[in-house]
């Protein structure tokens, strides 16, 4: 959001207090970012089904409305981004949060979230075909827009060039 | 041809050749031997026939061609040639009203005015084409069904009353032929969807099965009201029992029943789920290309005809209508009242078409075998009161 | 009765480009597998290898219908990054676009939701009435279909002085056109028997399952993100959102409508209130500093968003476009569970799915 409008800074205070919350809740294994109606959490991936249902059960942030794959070739690692809205609780529907979660390039597997947030199912397979990141526990994890003759590298990866350049 | 390769496949090809050039020879001669005769007096009469067109006449008539011949009416005037022209024009007419009902042009290159020449264009393009089987399907049956198909409209035409002296064949039984006709359209259907091997084909032609046996029914019953009004099968008898009074006017609810089962047995939008495009990719016309659709279509227009005719024969009065030209011209009158009428029906189911989308087959079934059934049960009961009781003498029927 | 399987499409005049393989008892429906990626143009990597005014052509032609929906977020998430305030004549100009693109997009819908129901007519007025829609956006942005219009720091050109007058023409023209709309295509009974009760997403199993746009608000649920979660100027104008408890495939195409004619009443009262200025500002270049931003927006068929990742260089790190018909991707195999044959071609383009905006 571009403007600064004069209620900006009581917007901030609702994600300070569910920064504080979280913080209190998990303490270390958090890392929070606040913007206006944006709020980052890097979660290290041992407790992140336990804070993935304190988001959706406690905070009512109900659906996902996209899983994003960020290959970071020189740290070898791999970042896996949720990214959580909320229908349910009206008083927060602005609010995104950037749940996100670092995993090793090398051996890319993470837990799926589908049991938690059903709406994850597609999003997590095209992140499975573009980057080669295995969901556990995805029920159907095969290709989903790639051709199924698709023989070459995961094609988001940094060290895959499109033809031509 | 395959390559020849070795002696005795050489002399195998030089044994077919002479014996088919003698044969084809023999025949060639006899048919000339034959021919040569009337060929010469054909010239004769053709030059004599300049000042004098009557001796052309008068030669047609011996040969059996003549204008009062059955040559003449089954293939020019009630029956093919008109049929075909008509089909031709409707097409044309279907898609230029449906064009201004939907705020578009429609046909405008082909042909000076408007776009009349379309449908005549189209077919050219289509004898074109090439005419592909699927290597799967039973290819003789598969390309005979839409020649069955044509054929069977055709068969309609044979009954239909054009005017009083103009009628390939007066029956006592016309309405009989006319729904033993009717009643095989079905099974084609079905033998074409089966013919094409192949799934959307099949769905399609089960769906038209379906949707054509249940609605001959409440057709037939409807039609029972008129048979029991004039006591007669014949369809010119029919006509002459509407002289006072057309039939529309005492069964209104068995006009409106067969004019809907009409419609539904045509297959016309809305009621095209045997072809629905959207869903199953043709139905069963999806394997035919070339002159085999074009057959096909030839058909459904000749048989929107023919029905239409049958209509108008039944429910409008047939021929009779109020002498527009001068005296000694009753047949064209007849002609022309009657082709006004079929025309006016065809076009109450084109407007039919742009106005509404395609229904469902549970709905469809749902709707003949409980509405249909029910209105045409009514109309026969009414029929039956008007004849027990003096209606029928205030009718003059 | 033995199970029949079949593909519809992508070689079949009801599919568009995309494949729903189907498992059939009969005539009913017992599953639904959708296999998307035929038009599948890898727009996320694409994005990588160009600079931040070079990717907005291409990053409109996913979404076809509605260019300034599917390039009103990114210059939204651009503007984030680089902190920088649009003047207000380029904010209202945006909303125009933004909300005619919601009418071609809608109108398009119409057409086609008829044409599979095979309503001939229904396709042939909407189409036709989006020329002088299409005609309007030619004047403010000079294409008829992708603009290439919104850029970071406001829009490309200013428009011309007769845009209100052609603007009042077709909104009165059209808002005529609406009322025969309803007349003819929505209260038809043929119609209504054939998509009142068909395809129902009942309201928990569309918010549990992410649904957005016109499906989201047919389901019960009152949300969009011009009100939920504002951008723009949208917070200064006064509009409605309809919404539905019939969660079936006719509501949907109502509230299709119902948006249109609350599109044209944005549209009159931003051309009432624009004001003079600047439409963009004047930066020599488009320096983006390191940061991550994601930002969302109402287009036609529901919130479109993108999550743009800078390291500081001349072309974006990562660029995440998660568009509505990927999102509503999921509901295909719930809503057709059970449904017949004949009901898929209501239920499917009900939902508004749009092949090439899912698979970018």
């Amino acid at each position: 959001m571009v403007e600064t409008s004069n209620t900006e800074s009581t917007l901030i205070e609702r994600e300070q207090k569910l920064a504080a919350d979280l913080k209190s809740r998990f303490g270390d294994v958090l890392e929070i970012t606040i913007k206006s109606k944006r709020i980052k959490i890097k979660v290290k991936s041992e407790r992140l089904l336990d804070i993935a249902n304190y988001i959706n059960n406690e905070l009512g942030f109900d659906h996902s409305t996209s899983v994003s794959g960020v290959d970071y070739p020189n740290s070898k690692e791999f970042e896996v981004v949720y990214h959580l809205s909320t229908y349910g609780r009206e008083d927060f529907r602005d609010i995104v949060i950037a749940f996100s979660t670092r995993i090793s390039r090398d051996e890319p597997k993470t837990l799926s979230l589908i049991n938690i947030w059903p709406s994850v199912e597609y999003s997590e397979r095209e992140t499975f075909e573009m980057f080669g990141i295995i969901f556990e526990g995805h029920p159907k994890l095969e290709k989903l827009l790639l051709p199924e003759d698709w023989n070459d590298i995961p094609p988001l990866r940094k060290d895959f060039k499109p033809p031509g350049r | 041809m395959s390559k020849i390769q070795t002696f005795s496949s050489f002399v195998k090809r030089l044994i077919i050749i002479i014996v088919g050039l003698l044969i084809t020879l023999t025949l060639l001669f006899s048919l000339l031997a034959y021919f040569v005769p009337s060929v010469k007096e054909l010239q004769d009469i053709l030059l004599s026939s300049f000042g004098n067109p009557s001796l052309m006449l008068n030669y047609l008539d011996q040969k059996g061609l003549g204008l009062n011949s059955l040559f003449f009416k089954v293939v020019v005037f009630p029956g093919f040639t008109w049929a075909a022209l008509i089909a031709a024009e409707i097409i044309w007419f279907e898609r230029k009203f449906l064009a201004k009902m939907q705020m578009r042009v429609g046909p405008l290159y082909a042909g000076k005015i408007a776009g009349l020449l379309q449908p005549i264009a189209d077919v050219i393009k289509l004898v074109f084409k090439e005419i592909i089987a699927p290597s799967s399907s039973d290819k003789w049956f598969f390309l005979s069904i839409p020649i069955i198909i044509t054929s069977i409209a055709a068969a309609l035409l044979a009954v239909l009353p054009v005017s009083e002296g103009w009628i390939i064949m007066r029956s006592d039984v016309s309405v009989l032929i006319i729904f033993a006709l009717v009643g095989f359209v079905p099974i084609a259907v079905l033998l074409g969807g089966w013919a094409s091997n192949s799934k959307y084909p099949f769905i399609g032609a089960l769906r038209g099965l379906h949707q054509m046996i249940a609605f001959e029914i409440p057709m037939l019953i409807s039609t029972l009201g008129v048979v029991l009004l004039t006591g007669t099968l014949d369809l010119v008898n029919i006509v002459y029992a509407q002289s006072n009074i057309w039939f529309i006017l005492l069964m209104p609810i068995g006009a409106f029943v067969f004019f809907t089962c009409m419609i539904i047995e045509l297959e016309r939008i809305p009621f095209d789920l045997p072809e629905a495009e959207s869903e199953i990719a043709s139905g069963y016309l999806t394997e035919y290309t070339s002159m085999a659709f074009g057959n096909l279509q030839l058909g459904v227009y000749i048989r929107f005809y023919a029905m239409a005719g049958v209509f108008t024969t039944m429910f409008l009065g047939g021929w009779y209508g109020p002498q527009i030209l001068p005296n000694g011209f009753e047949i064209a009158n007849q002609v022309i009242w009657f082709t006004i009428k079929t025309l006016l029906v065809m076009i109450l189911a084109i407007v039919l078409r742009g106005v509404n989308p395609r229904v469902r087959i549970d709905l469809l079934l749902r709707m003949g075998w409980s509405s249909l059934l029910i209105l045409s049960f009514v109309n026969l009961f009414l029929v039956i009161l008007i004849l027990q009781t003096e209606l029928s003498q205030i009718f003059g029927v | 009765m033995s199970k029949l399987s079949l593909s519809v499409g992508p070689q079949h005049p009801g599919s568009g480009h995309m494949r729903i393989i189907l498992t059939l008892s009969g005539d009913y429906i017992i599953e639904a597998i959708p296999d998307p990626g035929y038009v599948h143009r890898g727009e996320e990597k694409l994005a990588e290898y160009r600079n931040y005014i070079q990717n907005i052509p291409h990053l409109e032609r996913p979404v076809v219908l509605d260019a300034t929906g599917a390039i009103f977020p990114y210059v939204l998430a651009v503007e984030d990054l680089m902190n920088i305030i649009v003047p207000e004549r380029a904010q209202f100009i945006r909303v125009i676009m933004a909300e005619l693109n919601r009418i071609i997009s809608h109108l398009y819908y119409m057409a086609i939701y008829g044409i599979f129901m095979g309503h001939s007519t229904m396709f042939m007025w909407p189409v036709g009435d989006r020329e002088v829609f299409i005609d309007l956006a030619n004047t403010i942005a000079g294409q008829r279909v992708t603009y290439a219009f919104l850029v970071p720091g406001g829009v490309r050109n200013d428009m011309p002085e007769k845009v209100k007058e052609q603007a009042d023409k077709a909104c009165n023209y059209f808002e005529k056109r609406l009322i025969e709309y309803e007349h003819i295509f929505m209260n038809n009974p043929l119609f209504e028997k054939r998509t009142k009760g068909v395809g129902i997403l009942p309201k928990q199993d569309a918010i549990r399952l992410g649904v957005v746009g016109p499906t989201l608000r047919a389901s019960g649920v009152k949300s969009d993100v011009r009100k939920d979660d504002t951008y723009s100027i949208y917070n200064q104008l006064d509009f409605e959102i309809p919404v539905s408890n019939a969660c079936d495939s006719w509501s949907r195409a109502w509230i299709h409508m119902e948006e249109m004619r609350q599109s044209m009443s944005i549209i009159k009262q931003c051309l009432k209130r624009i004001p003079t200025g600047p439409v963009k500002l004047n930066l020599k270049q488009i320096k983006v500093p390191p940061g991550e931003s994601y930002s969302r927006v109402e287009a036609a068929r529901g919130s479109l968003s993108y999550y743009l990742i800078s390291d500081g260089g001349k072309v974006p790190y990562r660029v995440r476009i998660m568009t509505p018909s990927f999102r509503n991707l999921i509901t295909i195999p719930y809503i057709m569970k059970g449904v017949m044959l004949a009901d898929m071609p209501p239920t499917y383009w009900g939902i508004d799915y749009w092949p090439v905006e899912a698979d970018r």
